[in-house]
């Protein structure tokens, strides 16, 4: 049974994956529709897998490789699906799925069965300790998946800047656009118009604007993402999830090894990396402080925390071992 | 300057540099051990910049000290004296966030439903007047800047833990034999470990048979200042509290007796003695000494090789002899069998013991930490939930018994990040205003 939910879940996010990069270029309302039903699908499976493994080996199942990249795949899911139905994000969707998938299959290939866990995981540390973290990750990869689609935004932005001055001083400036009073967002949910929100978008990508009521195809594609101001933001409240729980994550995890190991903290590799995650991400949320650092800069940081991430959660596993890597 | 954000974060980006390098370079090694793993000026510069042990060495204190003076900067020169800006009249379309809307009514009313519906929501209203014109100031969440402070405040608390620990604490490893009582370092308890027990399940995975532990227990008898002994059970996740000491279950062992005989007689003076892996004999009146390399729960009886099975069926032990420090070989011994060492000397491991290891810790700073940890929790979800808002809100009444409402609002972090709620603030008014009208 938990076969098949699993592979479920996977066909699922690859389906939805592709109907959703579809949807990000065709802006077709039914292939939003289809790719956000897929996901919310696959991701009950998950849980649903999860919960149907639990209940047959009463075997809590995160404690390997597989159970955790799937708890993973499912978190980061989530907490996609409800930015995508709070904000309107769905464009943002195949990015996101296909990373999911991705984890998700290479987290089947680390199926080695089932196991009782040894001694130092029969806590109920680990079931709180486990969820919190891979949940932050998950919440990590939104907010890195946000990030991409800001630099994307901001590349458009320059690019179009530049196509612009040239043709400004082939013909002399004539050429110069104003700044029109475009609709710019079709995910705008506002019934009304706001100051704010014109300005926001005007203000953030000008070029683009001009290029976009010019008639630019690609200009006109790029306008209809949220403004870059929104997109910070996004990430911002997706990083605002995922650092309270990587800090209740980490607590835990001292709390545990505190009645594990004696000492709550034993500079283990994969404390130490996830303090060093912790540590990018604190940063982060300091510079976030400063309007000089907010946009370009801390998306580039938070491109560079999902690394530390994935490294922290992969690369010390297969590259280092240590207390804490699955394999010993 | 050092209390500034990017200086900060500048300290925070070298912390982490740091950190990282723990991770990747692995730590307390023997010397040897990095100039096999990496090429000699590497391993040179890991050992003399002190690299095999990043976290306790200068840069890293350093480093953390930095950080933590950086930020008690900070928070004394930016954080703590930063007010809220006083309460003045804006100029509504001038602000990034605003938005004008007609509601019926006069202006007493009007104002009244609109301060009505910031109240209902959490604002504290303020009302002040400018030369004749008056102004309602709402307010949201002032004391949510506390966050910043209860943040700084909590890291430091952590810090004062580990310190205290430093100062105070104490913790190392100590083996028992079974039968046989340790008193544990500096304190008053005497620990007898009356019996090792463990738990293994064989277990078929598809990469094959993986013999699990299950369970690893010891029991004790505990004696401490009063003298009194009580039989106590220690096993992993499960500590005991020894007079403020916690003891735990940390690894177990096969300790080992040995019989020797030189000619046919037995050596009494050796055979007394108990050998943990890794100790060795030296033979009288020889060069030559046998290590007790490694036990072997079980040998597989068609290849007479060590099988993966740690429990114990058909033990053996690992031996290497030496001459003058040179080994010479190494053999696999079972138990109640002997190996000849030349010149009449015959070893036979005759008995073997487990051992249970312990971890022990005394630390004072734990209360400290867990308080530190709370508020850094707090602190996070404060300053990331709770944003601080101001509405500025100015009522003109128009011809026709309307008024129109101007709204701008403002937060400690900008603009942008309010915009979906100003949003939805404002239809919220528009609707809830008009519907008292009518
Ligand atoms: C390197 C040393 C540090 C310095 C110089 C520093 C400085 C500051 C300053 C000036 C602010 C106020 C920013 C503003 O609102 O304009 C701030 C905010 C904050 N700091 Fe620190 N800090 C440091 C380390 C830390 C650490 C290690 C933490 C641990 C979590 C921390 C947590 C916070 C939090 C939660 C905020 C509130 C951020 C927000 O409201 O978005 N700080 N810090």
């Amino acid at each position: 049974m938990d076969v098949v939910l699993m592979k479920f879940a996977l066909i699922a996010y690859a389906i939805g994956a592709v109907v959703l990069f579809i949807y990000f270029f065709s802006r077709e309302d039914w292939l939003r529709n289809f790719g956000a039903t897929l996901a919310v699908a696959g991701c009950a499976a998950q849980f649903a897998q999860l919960a149907a493994r639990y209940q047959e080996t009463h075997i809590w199942p995160l404690l390997n490789l597989y159970g955790s990249l799937s708890l993973f795949s499912a978190m980061s899911v989530a907490i996609f699906i409800f930015f995508a139905f709070r904000y309107r994000l769905w464009f943002a969707g195949g990015l996101l799925l296909a990373i999911a998938a991705i984890f998700l299959a290479y987290g089947i290939t680390w199926d080695e069965g089932v196991m009782p866990p040894v001694p130092s995981l029969q806590s109920y540390w680990a079931k709180i300790h486990v969820p919190l973290v891979v949940s932050s990750y998950g919440a990590f990869l939104v907010a890195f998946v946000f990030s991409i689609i800001y630099l994307v935004k901001d590349y458009g932005e320059r690019r179009f800047a530049k196509r612009r001055i040239v043709t400004s001083t082939a013909s002399g400036g004539a050429a110069e656009a104003t700044l029109p009073g475009v609709p710019l967002s079709k995910f705008d949910p506002a019934p009304e118009t706001f100051a704010a929100e014109s300005a926001a978008s005007l203000r953030d990508t000008p070029a683009l604007a001009a290029a976009a009521e010019g008639g630019d195809v690609v200009a006109g594609w790029f306008a209809t993402l949220p403004s870059l101001a929104q997109l910070d933001v996004l990430v911002y409240r997706a990083v605002a999830i995922g650092l309270p729980l990587l800090t209740l994550g980490i607590v835990t995890g001292a709390a545990w090894a505190h009645e594990a190991w004696g000492r709550y903290w034993q500079w283990d590799p994969k404390e130490t990396a996830a303090l060093t995650s912790w540590i990018v991400y604190a940063a982060y949320m300091h510079l976030h402080t400063r309007n000089a650092w907010r946009g370009l800069r801390c998306s580039w940081l938070n491109v560079l925390g999902f690394f530390v991430i994935l490294f922290t959660y992969l690369g010390v596993n297969i590259w280092i071992s240590g207390l804490h890597s699955y394999k010993a | 300057m050092f209390g500034n954000v990017p200086f900060g974060v500048s300290l925070l980006a070298v912390w982490g540099v740091l950190t990282l390098i723990g991770v990747v370079v692995t730590q307390n090694q023997p010397p040897g051990a990095y100039f096999t793993s990496y090429p000699a000026p590497i391993a040179r510069a890991i050992l003399r910049m002190n690299f095999d042990d990043i976290y306790h060495s200068v840069w890293y204190l350093t480093s953390v000290g930095l950080v933590l003076l950086s930020m008690i900067t900070a928070t004394f020169t930016k954080v703590i004296p930063r007010r809220l800006p006083p309460y003045r009249p804006v100029k509504i379309d001038a602000m990034p966030l605003h938005a004008t809307i007609a509601v019926p009514g006069n202006e007493a009313t009007v104002r009244a439903r609109v301060e009505e519906f910031f109240v209902k929501r959490g604002f504290r209203i303020r009302r002040r007047d400018f030369e004749g014109t008056e102004w309602s100031f709402a307010d949201r969440w002032n004391w949510a800047r506390i966050g910043v402070l209860v943040n700084h405040a909590a890291i430091l608390i952590i810090a004062a833990g580990a310190i205290l620990y430093w100062m105070r604490g104490f913790s190392g490893e100590t083996a028992i034999v079974t039968g046989q009582a340790t008193q544990i370092p500096r304190t008053n308890t005497i620990v007898k470990l009356d019996r090792f027990s463990y738990t293994i399940q064989p277990t078929m995975t598809k990469s094959g048979m993986v013999y699990q532990p299950i369970d690893y227990v010891s029991h004790v008898t505990v004696t401490g200042p009063n003298g009194v002994p009580r039989p106590m059970v220690v096993r992993v996740n499960h500590p005991i509290d020894i007079g403020g000491t916690l003891l735990y279950q940390a690894s177990y062992g096969f300790g080992m007796q040995f019989a020797v005989t030189h000619d046919g007689k037995t050596v009494s003076s050796l055979a007394r003695r108990l050998l943990v892996e890794g100790d060795s004999l030296q033979i009288p009146g020889t060069s030559r000494s046998v290590a007790y390399q490694q036990f072997v729960p079980t040998v597989d009886p068609r290849t007479h090789m060590p099988s993966a099975d740690p429990r114990v069926n058909d033990p053996a032990v690992i031996l290497t002899v030496a001459d003058s420090g040179t080994p010479l070989g190494q053999a696999l011994v079972p138990l109640r069998t002997w190996l000849d060492l030349g010149a009449g000397w015959r070893i036979e491991p005759a008995r073997y013991v487990m051992y249970s290891g312990f971890q022990y810790t005394y630390d004072p700073g734990v209360p400290l930490v867990a308080a530190g940890a709370v508020l850094l929790l707090a602190g996070l979800i404060i300053s990331f939930y709770f944003l601080p808002a101001r509405f500025h809100v100015r009522v003109d009444a128009e011809e026709g018994g309307a008024c129109r409402v101007g709204l701008a609002a403002t937060t400690v972090k900008g603009y942008d990040i309010f915009e979906t709620q100003f949003r939805d603030l404002v239809s919220g008014l528009r609707t809830e205003a008009g519907k008292g009208a009518s």
